[in-house]
């Protein structure tokens, strides 16, 4: 079964089309990325999947289901959860509320119980606790829980984005720029650390991404945009050496001819 | 542990409680209505600071809400003789002027009805982001304010209510208080309260994070509304007359004072600006007199305190950005580790 299916979809701000004809199936357990040079409408592609925008053309299904114009909210409740290219965490809040926040979506609870404390609030309560600095635990995260998540250095907050969405319960992960301004010994920590988490918690990855080194490395499938057109798809290697690709990144030759 | 800080809870209420008593003993009716002008000003602050500190919703319809409710348990409480002296150019409306109930429940269908027309109003106006939500709900209030002037056989109109039976008593009052402070505090404390902070730090990734943005705003504006009720209701019950001219802007303002010096998004920090700008303006009184510094009389200006009120303002939001507490609440363990200081520097002096 396919997860996550987008079918067709082009995106139109007035006069300018930011995603034209856009095609995507992740398969179960896959990780599949979207490069392309600046401005190209990844980002947008993302938005789209998530419901920030609604496409002007086109639909997203995930699971078999129609998605499209769903609110984010909702779409995140059923599975789909994302990081984004410019950090954005409760940045007064602390590490540990930051990933509690994440679980709130799935509280039976209404505001009265919690209110109140009552039994089945602080049950739920309870569990939120548990699986919250279990989640921090896995990521390395446990000892900064009570500090603020600003404070943190730029790699761990990325990580902690990561363990935010992953708190949500999702299938399927978008990952938007998570190696944007890491070092390489940072890029190289992530790249083994997404492939960790796609196993333990049987995730699919869709993610934006400009360091080649992880993109190459990790990806079972890749996706070339330029000016919201795909122009290539395939695997790591056919990507490398596919024509259209390495004129979108370095131009074409004929000037010099 | 816990179960050590609960008793000192436990104990902090008592001492409150006796602290009530004593006053109610001894002070004399001007003290005495300034405390209790004290403890309805920290549920008007709380209920602001939860829409517009915890939930960073920039809301200006305090007022309103506040004349719902003091509407509502004035027009509930009213002996019926005293209706009919009220209402002497135009009838009231007919179940209403024999209707009664006890102090409290009116108390409570004040805060109820403030609470549905916060979401009724709130059902539009959360659509709205920043400026524009202040300017929609300030507006709102304005229009509450209006209808009010004009119902002139339920709230007769622009001549106000007067002899509101005077049932607000100090015990109320920090009573009412105390629940709100509890209530108030166990939300915030709760998931609802992390997911109105997410809200408040970042709406677009809290919607990533599957919060129903509009759902929440509108809990956490209901729930204000309903708070700014009953501190409404007490405070007409206090003073024993209100009019449409009462809840202007004004009273927004000086809420929204309170919630700024004390800190957007604390509740210690509330309860203590709440406190210092109550017993401050009675205090600042003197400057409306006329005075005389040596042979130089200056003549009274009504209105100079607010000029106090308002230079306080400007400073705190230009230097002290954050107010008193900022986001930061006391605790207990924040006492004990002060304390836990203080021996440590006295050993090192005692050498």
């Amino acid at each position: 079964m396919k997860l996550l299916k987008v079918e067709n979809v082009s995106m139109i701000f007035g006069g300018l089309t930011a995603v034209k004809e856009f095609n995507l199936e992740l398969n179960q357990g896959e990780i599949v990325a979207l490069i392309g040079p600046n401005g190209a409408g990844k980002t947008t592609a993302f938005n789209v999947i998530t419901g920030v925008y609604t496409p002007t053309i086109g639909h997203v299904s995930y699971k078999e289901k129609n998605i499209t114009g769903q609110r984010p909210d909702q779409i995140t409740k059923q599975g789909i959860a994302r990081t984004f290219q410019n950090i954005r965490l409760f940045k007064d809040l602390s590490v540990l509320d930051n990933v509690l926040i994440a679980n709130h979506l799935h509280l039976k609870s209404n505001f009265l119980e919690a209110t109140f404390k009552l039994p089945r609030y602080r049950r739920e309560e309870k569990q939120i606790l548990e699986k919250s600095l279990n989640l921090l635990e896995k990521v390395g995260l446990k000892d900064a829980q009570g500090e603020k998540a600003s404070s943190l250095p730029y790699g761990k907050q990325r990580r902690l984005e990561i363990a935010r969405a992953l708190a949500t319960n999702p299938t399927i992960l978008l990952l938007d720029e998570p190696a944007a301004g890491m070092n390489p010994k940072e890029t190289d920590d992530l790249t083994e650390f997404i492939r960790q988490i796609r196993d333990d918690f049987k995730l699919s990855i869709f993610m934006i991404e400009h360091h080649m080194q992880v993109v190459m490395g990790i990806s079972d499938r890749i996706i070339v945009f330029d000016y919201g057109v795909t122009i290539a798809e395939g695997n790591p290697y056919e990507i490398q050496n596919n024509q259209k690709v390495i004129e979108a990144y370095l131009g074409v030759a004929e000037d010099y001819a | 542990m816990k179960q050590k800080k609960t008793l000192l809870t436990l104990i902090a209420i008592l001492i409150l409680f006796v602290f009530v008593f004593i006053a109610d003993q001894t002070l004399d009716s001007y003290k005495m209505r300034i405390l209790n002008l004290c403890a309805i000003y920290v549920i008007l602050g709380l209920s602001m600071n939860l829409i517009n500190g915890f939930t960073g919703l920039f809301s200006l319809g305090h007022a309103g809400f506040m004349a719902v409710g003091a509407y509502t348990t004035a027009i509930l409480t009213m002996p019926d003789i005293v209706k009919t002296q009220n209402f002497f150019m135009t009838p009231m409306m007919k179940p209403l002027d024999t209707l009664h109930v006890p102090f409290f429940l009116a108390l409570l269908a004040g805060g109820i009805l403030a609470g549905v027309v916060g979401y009724l109003i709130g059902a539009p106006a959360l659509r709205l982001r920043g400026d524009y939500l202040a300017i929609a709900t300030l507006g709102f209030a304005e229009i509450i304010r209006v209808v009010f002037t004009n119902t002139q056989s339920i709230t007769n109109g622009a001549l106000g209510l007067k002899g509101i039976p005077v049932s607000t008593n100090i015990w109320w009052t920090f009573g009412l208080a105390l629940v709100t402070v509890l209530i108030i505090g166990s939300l915030i404390n709760s998931s609802y309260g992390r997911a109105f902070k997410a809200i408040r730090e970042d709406e677009i990734a809290a919607e990533s994070m599957g919060i129903n943005l509009f759902k929440h705003k509108v809990i956490a504006f209901t729930i204000g509304a309903f708070f700014a009720g009953i501190g409404g209701g007490l405070l007409g019950s206090l003073l024993g007359t209100i009019d449409p001219l009462m809840f202007r802007f004004f009273l927004t303002f000086n809420v929204l004072l309170i919630i700024i010096l004390g800190g957007m998004g604390s509740i210690t920090g509330t309860i203590i600006s709440a406190i210092i700008i109550t017993i401050g303006g009675e205090a600042l009184r003197f400057l409306d007199e006329s005075m005389t510094i040596g042979s130089l009389v200056i003549p009274g200006i009504s209105g100079m305190r607010m000029v106090v009120f308002s230079a306080l303002l400007m400073i705190v939001v230009i230097f002290f950005n954050h107010g008193i507490m900022g986001t930061k609440e006391f605790t207990w363990d924040g006492l004990f580790a002060k304390f836990a200081k203080k021996p440590l520097a006295k050993g090192g002096n005692k050498q």
